[in-house]
């Protein structure tokens, strides 16, 4: 039986929930989801800080460095063709899937993170002058945070911080109002890794250019929940990276509109990305290979491409829909318990909720949970600023995606009634 | 028995956990051990930066007290798990000479949670530990507000 069914089909077994696929036939295809931690079966919340990988990813990388795993780009033998059809395909499977012009569009990083600092290093350092504005929200991830502080210690940027809601909401005249003639960059997260609060980065990115402002939105929350079509955005630069999507650690992407990426020097210096070297002079190779210094993550981009292949084939929309009716449940369930407090409440959030519980520490929550095998993450969530901004320490996190359940839901709120028994 | 002089504390500590054959029970003893701790022997004032451990998840505030050329160690913990460990640790290594402080090692630190941690809050305990080491060496620590 296909894993997609019809809308009105249901979850799975007693679950009265709408999806467009089985889940248990998905939750079937990830074989970690079947183990057990401390002898109790493992529910994955932590979706949001990695994301698990389905066994045709694990098979992929396992068949590439069986039978054919060589360097890529230079060997004059088969198994580097084979290696370098597969990298070169992985690059034209991830174009489409984020519906690139041209794979060209697509330079292969080693994360999000990185694919933010080539930004930064490259463009920013470019195109950049003292004085210039760049413009982040107060959700942003460290990653989107700390790159244009170190350009702004070194070519004396100002960087301009958008504000957000109590609920956690993100409003466009708010943000309009923080753009200026010298608003060169709007650099902004898609989704809050830590209050699920969804972005209007359409209709942002269109004010941003009506500003005479490039966009640069770090995708790392946002593609594996949504999708992204970046022509409809008219995004210029859009950061993602592959372990958030079910893929390999490891990989990351960068896509940019092919006028940026050719005004942009190269990133690092090394081999693949040179035309010519002599020692008085090297050129260097058009984009996307110019950014791509050295050894690429080989395998793990192929990995990638065959994680976009598994969600293509469940469908975006559907895993939004799976995902919005698992969270429209939790929120239900969670309720119910007294003393709970979600933070970021805006009602079309992403499938991440981030909580505390009245007089309990985030950390020993987590710990109880963990403790019944329920896996979140607690802290700041590489968000210092936007806890700072929420009046808060921490939190505990708890991220689902397209393997998650209603018994996923159910151990959750049964591991917080425990926690606050055990800790009170 | 450790190469140390009696550390009582220290073995009652280990004892009770040797009697606990359930790892999820020990859990539950350090939960126990950081609620029975209280806040007496920690006051607000000593809650200030220069006494924070850094590092940590939830904020730990570690302070030695320096007599007879032997260290006694108080601490806090907003988390109460982590309340728990700091209050093992504390309880279980004051009264050690500065030589003595110096020769406690990993193992000693095992012993006081025997599995019932995961591997990122067993390897917070050996931070705990390089930290008592290192406010032993600078002898009388505590600051007040």
């Amino acid at each position: 039986m296909s894993k997609l069914q019809s809308m009105t089909e249901l979850v799975g077994p007693g679950d009265k929930s709408v999806s467009a696929f089985d889940v248990e036939q998905v939750r079937a295809d990830f074989p970690i989801l079947s183990r057990e931690v401390y002898g109790k079966p493992l529910i994955f919340l932590d979706s949001g800080a990695s994301a698990q990988k389905p066994r045709v990813v694990i098979d992929c990388i396992r068949e590439a460095y069986e039978s054919y795993y060589s360097n890529v780009h230079r060997g004059a033998h088969h198994l580097s063709q084979r290696a370098t059809d597969a990298y070169e395909e992985a690059r034209v499977i991830i174009a489409r899937f984020m519906n690139a012009p041209s794979e060209n569009n697509i330079v292969i990083t080693s994360s999000v993170t990185e694919s933010i600092n080539l930004v930064a290093a490259t463009w920013g350092r470019k195109f950049l002058e003292e004085g210039d504005e760049v413009v982040v929200s107060e959700m942003e991830h460290h990653a989107n945070i700390v790159p244009w502080q170190m350009l702004r210690e070194e070519k004396g940027i100002v960087l301009k911080v958008a504000p957000i809601c109590d609920d956690g909401s993100f409003h466009l005249e708010d943000f309009e109002a923080c753009l200026s003639s010298r608003t060169k960059l709007v650099a902004i997260t898609e989704v809050s890794n830590v209050l699920g609060t969804r972005v209007p980065i359409k209709k942002l990115i269109k004010i941003a250019h009506d500003h005479g402002a490039k966009v640069l939105v770090d995708g790392a929350q946002g593609i594996v929940h949504q999708g992204v079509d970046v022509q409809d955005l008219d995004v210029d630069l859009y950061g993602w990276t592959g372990h958030k999507l079910y893929g390999p650690s490891g990989v990351g992407i960068l896509y940019g509109k092919a006028d940026i990426l050719d005004s942009m020097p190269p990133y690092q210096g090394g081999g693949d990305m040179i035309a010519k070297v002599t020692f008085e002079k090297t050129t260097y190779q058009d984009p996307p290979y110019r950014f791509e210094a050295g050894t690429p993550p080989i395998v793990q981009a192929i990995g990638l491409a065959a994680a976009v292949k598994y969600v293509e084939e469940l469908g975006m929309g559907n895993i939004a829909a799976h995902e919005h009716g698992i969270l429209a449940y939790a929120h239900q369930q969670l309720a119910d318990i007294e003393g709970y407090h979600e933070v970021g409440t805006v009602p079309d959030k992403a499938a991440i909720i981030s909580f505390l519980v009245d007089g309990l520490h985030p950390f020993d929550v987590a710990a109880v949970l963990d403790r019944q095998g329920v896996a979140t993450r607690v802290g700041q969530h590489c968000a210092e600023p936007l806890m700072d901004r929420m009046g808060i320490e921490g939190t505990v996190r708890a991220s689902f995606g397209l393997y998650n359940n209603r018994t996923d839901v159910d151990a959750l709120v049964a591991a917080i009634r425990k926690a606050k028994e055990m800790l009170s | 028995m450790n190469g140390l002089p009696d550390l009582k504390k220290y073995d009652e500590f280990v004892g009770n956990l040797e009697l606990i054959d359930d790892e999820d029970m020990r859990f539950e003893y350090i939960i126990d051990v950081g609620k029975k701790a209280g806040d007496i022997d920690f006051p607000e004032v000593m809650k200030v930066d220069a006494n924070l451990m850094h590092g940590c998840m939830s904020k730990v505030w570690i302070v030695d007290r320096f007599e007879d050329d032997r260290h006694y160690f108080s601490g806090f913990s907003d988390a109460i798990i982590v309340k728990g460990l700091v209050t093992m640790m504390t309880e279980s290594f004051s009264g050690l000479t500065s030589d003595e402080l110096s020769s406690l090692n990993e193992r000693h630190v095992q012993k006081l949670n025997l599995g019932a941690l995961t591997t990122q809050r067993q390897v917070g305990m050996l931070a705990m530990l390089a930290h008592l080491k290192k406010l032993g060496r600078r002898r009388n620590t505590a600051v007040v507000d």
